[in-house]
């Protein structure tokens, strides 16, 4: 026995000896433990040795002596090296980095796969939206996707943000994309109507979500059929992962300021408003005494200079805290994470704070069936001061205020004298109110049916919840309170939605082979949506600072309350049939029911057809070895928009119009049963390539979308008792292209640069209008042949040399030039407020556990609008409100030159009047996002006992450079390009940590 | 791989479609807080509902909330801008308006926005019975008066030449009207043909806020006064004095008739105000605000001038106050004393304006009645009697209405129709102390708004505006 061991050994030994000097190794090679990977090479290292799989995925190779790793290479997959050592059979599983080609993407009502997909949609994920500065997740896309524009024009926290993707589609119906939430359709916008600004999206917390997609074409959007127009943002909140349980925490602290200020345009000190005052009414012809007795009531000599814009504007705290909980088995999966989040405005009076939890359980019922719930519910409390042209505006009183008025007087009480019936803002912003909360539960319970194994059934019933009170108070010392001996407002907003949608998945080969395979969708989905108003207020308050609610007031003036509702009864389905991954074929088809359009014109059909040809998976790119990506995509169908108000069709009567607190009812909507969609029908063609090992990856696409039927508030005559209607009438095109580049430049072990860069350009164009008549609609024109919202104003010519005088140009020719304000005539078409490109650069770099990374965002070839320089900036029109420094530049004696005209107590003939001087180039670049990061190496970590530390500095808006010098304020002014002396954006200095353990 | 079963195939798709259905009134919503047409102004009820929303109509900060009564004043020499101000009608003071301004088309759009309203009531095919017909009085009644301010500030007065430009006349609603402007003397034919039908349809006196048959009458008096004809304006305002049942306020009441807040029943002076109570006001654009010093406006001060008119004994000076704004002594304007709580009202006619009609009608041909109606206005304020004559009488009357009817909207519109140059105290701004009868902002423009909706009108602007 001893003897038979001992001989095997020997044998075993030998046979070893043998085979390491010459043996053959068999294997497969696969994707996924099934898929065969056909045509990888294998070669053994070092050697000239080589094999390829076949069709099958086997290979065998004979090893040299001198053999010991194999290397396994295939496109479109990662390398791989095993040690060869006894084995005699390897078999390998390559993973499929590259490739994005496999890697899933959301869209609507399901998933697709790179390689499948036919459309142009754009991913973002988790790691750029997370523990970001900002209060909503719209926020947080700006510069990230090419073709989508995100445009603030107020930095309160909490304010709206506009989104257009690939341009604006329609003139009067919305141009807000859709926003699905895990699937439910939801409520987005402003819903606020005693806050100047909100944003449902607000109690969202972007440190949930897992992705985003942004839908940019037919393929894509047309399953949501009537709502598709404006681009679909897919949301998908956070999974948890099966396995021992996962923390995290994320804080972030930090301080914001004003992110651009032009010293042009500060307000003017006391001295320098009270001598370009006495100027004035020098110039105005006053006498002597009448001017000393002017500026002596305006403040000369007081002994005060109060600066308003350094008691209104402050350094704001941000402060964020979120922690997370994941795990489970493999049944049951869960998520769980709260939240904090603080933010307070560049200015007084402008804070949010919000709260939020989050709860995701998905649960294997059965082999067949798996339900889960999922929760993100929020509150946010937000203090919003006034906008525009409202005395309680403190942005407003840091212009219009004079330094010779103090908000306080001299025994440090506050002072309720102040110019021209302004009010003391610093005052009211201790003693009035204006409150917001809102509370959102956005979430649904599902359930998933496998039939068979390629059939399932899903249902999603989903709910979207939005609350909102809203409290203001004035009191009735001083400001918008004093007339009615103070007064307060309680108003509460609530909207309901819920969705529930019924979908059937097949997944079918076609040939037996699974060469040729289909995968289809038919779905059912109804949704309602149900608004609650109800407002009230009360004046008459007893003579006391401390009782703020209506329940104080003895007289109540408003007690209101009504709803707003719509509905949507839709079947849809989509199908794609898929050759080899090389071809694919989708179509999509949805009928959608409306209630805001007539019996009639109820119903709508929306349909969309694409296809992809992945070139590189052609026989012929077998030895290309420059591409690891070529994908060729086309879409094109119709989509549309319904986006009017919930009941613009009927010609309607409304009440409300009371003689003698006795009901009266007048004509308010003109109406038109012949009311239906507007049309989008985008075409779209992208190229994917990714090249040299997929460290260069370029995403191409070109589209062309013309909108139909407009939905277009046709101007009537004011005679008719009417401004507008709105009709079905004119078109529209948005064409552009994107691009979005991806480079790593530099990748070694320690090292790695990326760098990303994302240019969109969109030439938006009116087609017809009709009878090819302008509409004119405030200072902006709406002309066949021009881009929506091209400004249409009279032409400034410049300051008469010889007389200060303003003058402008006499006709739409840029010809003569008068001191005469001209007629209407004479407005020429002045720029455009959408931007002709815009787009980021982001770079990033990381060393050993080091990150720093910084993106650059830029918008150019727009105008932004000065909507209340006529004040500060009128030569004298509004002489008793405050000037900005610029005003200095005025005209003084014949010869001057200078674009401010002479300074005239009461303004300068019309100067104040709108002109193209309201208008400067928007164009800028700014630092929208530095950060540099640390990463704890992991054996530290591990020494601490936690999974990882990451710890980071971020700048945000930190450098704003604008191409106009005397561009007043930020150059970003909502998508009209108009500012409103809004709170000004911010810019945020933070320090953030991140602890998983 | 399992094949699906035709069976399989069938269930499936019966269960699906068992979810997909649904009620059909799902996609059924009606509006609210709105009706449609049809059933808004079913009913006689219904119209009178529709009435009170013409009325309210007038309230507009445009019309008779705050505009027409200011403009007609500061456009003339009666109101001027404080130094101390919040740029409210400083294009006004200045005369330097552009056909931009927010004031000039608030006027013509809130003034369409009535005769619609007005309209849907006067065309409404429910059969007559006296209240219809008392509510149709009163909606041609609403009607004539919103034509009648829009062809005196939007028209050259009546009194120069009736063939020339007046407004767009709509009487139907039709919302892609785009009209062009009538002839003056067309809008003052249907603004009469109103008033007729007014005056005859009526037979209700509810209380001074409400058109009554006398109150029509009485607004026929000034449309006849305005276009110069003296008879007609003579006639009526005597039916109105002799036949209404209205009398004229006393000196003794007077401060105590300008202190009230509430619609009258009594038929003491006011034929017709505009109502503003507790509820419905126009806050810090109602007129009270603009004139009084105890809210954070008080633009409007009274000119020296006009001040200086009033007789020591005169119980109209106590409507002014002397006082300090903007460093400059001022006559503040207490007319409108209430901006809190029930508001004040707008007045719109009131008998004393009767017997200035009558008194100014009478000049020429009848100067006894014409010293004798005028002085019914005198000896109830305690101001001297006039015994003038000749052209110094017709200057006497003109200088009454203008002391008994200041800040109510009237004084413009009198240098208007009296085709008179507006010389202005220092008060003003010394670039628009003397505003000419032929300067062309005397006029105002038609809004830009207007011209740039509608075609028609596009190339009827006024002269000297373009």
């Amino acid at each position: 026995m001893r003897k038979f061991v001992a001989t095997l050994l020997c044998a075993i030994l030998v046979v070893t000896q043998v085979a390491a000097q010459n043996k053959t190794i068999r294997g497969r090679v696969t994707e996924d433990g099934k898929k065969p990977l056909s045509n990888t090479s294998i070669i053994v290292k070092g050697t000239n040795v080589a094999s390829k799989t076949n069709e099958e995925g086997y290979y065998s190779i004979t090893i040299p002596a001198n053999g010991k790793v194999l290397k396994f290479s295939s496109l479109n997959f990662e390398d791989q090296e095993v040690n060869i050592g006894s084995k005699s059979e390897i078999n390998v599983i390559l993973a499929n980095t590259v490739s994005e080609l496999q890697q899933v993407i959301v869209t609507g009502y399901g998933t697709t796969k790179k390689a499948t997909n036919t459309g142009s949609i754009a991913t973002v994920k988790a790691a750029d939206i997370e523990n970001l500065p900002f209060s909503s997740v719209d926020k947080a896309l700006q510069g990230k996707v090419a073709g989508l524009q995100s445009v603030a024009s107020s930095g309160q926290p909490g304010a709206s943000q506009a989104i257009l993707i690939r341009g604006a589609s329609s003139i009067t119906a919305s141009n807000a994309p859709l926003w699905v939430v895990d699937g439910v359709p939801i409520n987005a916008g402003d819903a606020s109507r005693l806050q100047t600004t909100g944003n449902l999206l607000s109690t969202l917390n972007p440190n949930d979500i897992e992705s985003i997609s942004v839908l940019k074409d037919a393929a894509s959007q047309s399953i949501y059929g009537s709502r598709a127009a404006n681009g679909v943002i897919v949301v998908t909140t956070k999974k948890g992962k099966s396995g021992k349980t996962k923390f995290r925490f994320d804080t972030e602290l930090g301080n914001s300021d004003v992110a651009y200020v032009n010293q042009k345009y500060k307000p003017l000190d006391a001295n320098e408003y009270i001598n370009i005052t006495r100027e004035g009414l020098v110039n105005a012809g006053y006498s002597t005494a009448q001017i000393n007795s002017t500026v002596s009531s305006l403040g000369e000599g007081n002994g005060i200079n109060f600066n308003w814009f350094d008691n209104i504007m402050r350094v704001g705290q941000q402060k964020q805290y979120n922690l997370s909980a994941e795990g489970g088995n493999d049944k049951t999966t869960f998520f769980l994470s709260g939240g904090h989040f603080a933010q307070e405005g560049t200015s007084i009076n402008s804070q949010l704070k919000r709260t939020n939890v989050n709860v995701r359980i998905t649960n294997k019922a059965t082999d067949k069936l798996t339900v889960g719930f999922n929760l993100n519910a929020g509150n946010v409390n937000q203090r919003a001061p006034l906008a525009g042209g409202a005395f309680g505006n403190p942005l407003l009183s840091t212009y219009f205020l004079l330094p010779t008025y103090s908000a306080y007087k001299p025994d440090g009480t506050y002072n309720y004298v102040l110019n021209g019936g302004l009010h003391n803002t610093v005052a009211l912003s201790e003693l009035d109110k204006r409150f917001l909360r809102q509370t959102s539960a956005r979430g649904s319970v599902n359930g998933e049916y496998k039939i068979l194994d390629n059939l399932k059934f899903k249902s999603v019933y989903g709910i979207d919840y939005n609350g909102l009170e809203e409290d203001q108070y004035n009191n009735p010392l001083h400001g918008d309170g004093l007339a009615s001996n103070g007064r307060a407002f309680a108003y509460y907003t609530r909207y309901f939605n819920y969705v529930w949608t019924n979908t059937l998945d097949l997944q079918q080969n076609i040939t037996s082979n699974g060469d040729l395979s289909t995968s289809t969708q038919i779905g059912y989905e109804a949704q309602k949506s149900a608004g609650y108003f109800s407002s009230l207020q009360a004046q008459q308050f007893p003579p006391s600072l401390s009782l703020t609610w209506p329940a104080s007031g003895a007289s109540p003036t408003t007690s209101s309350a009504t709803i707003s509702e719509y509905t949507f009864e839709s079947q849809f389905a989509s199908t794609n049939l898929n050759y080899k991954n090389r071809f694919v074929l989708s179509g999509s088809f949805r009928r959608d029911g409306s209630s805001r359009f007539s019996a009639k014109n109820r119903y709508g059909n929306f349909w969309a057809l694409g296809a992809t040809w992945n070139i590189d998976r052609e026989e012929f790119m077998t030895n290309n070895t420059l591409f690891d990506q070529l994908k060729l995509r086309g879409s094109y169908g119709v989509n549309g928009n319904a986006g009017i108000g919930n009941y613009d069709a009927p010609a309607l009567y409304g009440f409300g119009f009371n003689y003698n607190q006795l009901p009266g009812s007048g004509p308010t909507n003109v109406g038109d049963e012949n009311l239906t969609w507007e049309l989008n029908k985008p075409f779209n063609i992208g190229l994917d390539f990714s090249i040299l090992k997929n460290r260069v990856n370029v995403t191409v696409d070109a589209y062309i979308r013309k909108s139909e039927n407009l939905l277009l508030s046709v101007p009537l005559s004011n005679t008719s008792g009417f401004g507008a209607a709105t009709r079905n009438i004119g078109s529209m095109e948005n064409k552009g292209i994107e691009l979005s580049i991806n480079l790593v430049p530099i990748q070694t072990k320690d090292l790695r640069w990326d760098l990303d860069f994302n240019f969109s350009n969109n030439k938006n164009k009116i087609t017809s209008l009709p009878n090819q008549a302008d509409i004119l609609s405030g200072n902006f024109i709406i002309r066949e042949g021009q881009s929506l919202n091209t400004f249409f104003l009279r032409e400034w010519a410049g300051v008469d040399r010889s007389t200060g005088d303003p003058q402008w140009y006499v006709t739409d020719k840029h010809q003569a030039s008068s001191n005469i304000y001209p007629g209407a005539n004479s407005r020429i078409l002045a720029g455009q407020a959408l931007p002709k490109f815009f787009g980021s650069l982001t770079n990033a770099l990381s060393y050993k556990g080091f990150n720093l990374s910084a993106q650059l965002y830029y918008n150019f070839g727009n105008q932004v609008y000065d909507t209340w320089r006529g004040y500060y900036l009128g030569s004298g029109f509004g002489a008793t409100f405050n000037k900005v420094k610029r005003q200095l530049e005025a005209w003084r004696k014949p010869g001057d030159i200078t674009n401010v005209p002479k300074y005239v107590y009461g303004g300068n003939k019309n100067f104040s009047g709108a002109s193209t001087y309201n208008l400067n180039d928007g164009s800028f670049v700014r630092v929208r996002d530095i950060q540099l990061g640390y990463t704890l190496p992991k054996a530290y970590a591990e020494k601490l006992k936690i999974g990882s530390a990451n710890f980071y500095v971020r700048g945000t808006n930190l450098f704003t450079w604008v191409k106009d010098q005397n561009l007043p304020f930020d150059p970003e002014q909502g998508t009209a390009s108009a500012s409103n002396l809004n709170v000004f954006i911010p810019k945020t200095v933070t320090v953030g940590l991140s602890l998983a353990f | 791989m399992k094949r699906i079963t035709i069976k399989n195939m069938i269930v499936t798709t019966v269960l699906f479609l068992s979810l997909a259905s649904c009620e059909k009134s799902f996609l059924e919503l009606k509006p609210p807080t709105s009706l449609t047409p049809e059933f808004a102004l079913a009913t006689e009820a219904d119209l009178q509902v529709a009435l009170r929303g013409a009325y309210a109509g007038l309230k507009n900060t445009a019309l008779y909330g705050r505009s027409l009564m200011v403009l007609g004043d500061i456009m003339a020499d009666n109101t001027y801008q404080s130094v101390l101000n919040t740029n409210r009608y400083t294009a006004f003071n200045l005369y330097n308006y552009t056909v931009t301004d927010g004031d000039v088309s608030g006027l013509w759009t809130a003034s369409y926005t009535v005769i619609l309203r007005a309209n849907n009531i006067i065309n409404s095919p429910i059969a007559d019975n006296a209240n219809i017909k008392q509510i149709k009085g009163e909606a041609y009644a609403i009607r004539a008066l919103a034509y009648y301010n829009l062809v005196r500030y939007f028209a050259s007065p009546y009194t120069v030449d009736p063939s020339k430009l007046g407004v767009p006349i709509v009487t139907t609603y039709q919302a892609d009207l785009k009209p062009e402007r009538a002839k003056i003397a067309d809008v003052y034919s249907l603004i009469n043909k109103d008033l007729n039908q007014a005056y005859s349809l009526m037979t209700v006196f509810t209380n001074s806020s409400q058109f009554s048959k006398y109150a029509a009458k009485a607004l026929q008096a000034k449309v006849y006064l305005t276009m110069g004809d003296k008879t007609n304006a003579k006639a009526a305002a005597l039916d109105v004095i002799t036949n209404s049942g209205f009398t004229a306020i006393s000196a003794a009441a007077h401060a105590g008739y300008w202190a009230g807040v509430a619609p009258r029943t009594d038929k003491v002076e006011t034929l017709l105000e505009i109502s503003f109570d507790a509820v419905a006001n126009n806050a810090f654009d109602a007129l009270s605000y603009i004139y009084l010093q105890s809210g954070n406006y008080g633009d409007m001060l009274c000119s020296t001038d006009l001040y200086n008119l009033f007789e020591a004994s005169d119980i109209r000076k106590s409507l002014y106050a002397s006082g300090t704004r903007g460093g400059l002594a001022s006559v503040f304007v207490n007319k409108y004393s209430s901006f809190t709580g029930d508001h004040s009202d707008t007045k719109v006619i009131r008998m004393s304006e009767m017997y200035l009609i009558a008194a100014e009608a009478s000049y020429p041909s009848n100067t006894v009645d014409a010293l004798k109606y005028v002085n019914e206005v005198t000896n109830r304020r305690g101001a001297t009697a006039i015994a003038s004559d000749g052209q110094a009488l017709l200057e006497d009357i003109i200088t009454e209405r203008r002391k008994e009817l200041a800040f109510e909207g009237e004084r413009y519109l009198d240098m208007q129709r009296l085709q008179r140059n507006i010389v202005r105290s220092k008060n003003y701004p010394s670039a628009a102390l003397s505003v000419d009868f032929t300067n062309f902002r005397r006029i105002m423009p038609i809004p830009q708004g207007e011209l740039d909706a509608n075609p028609n009108i596009k190339s009827q602007q006024n002269p000297g505006w373009f």
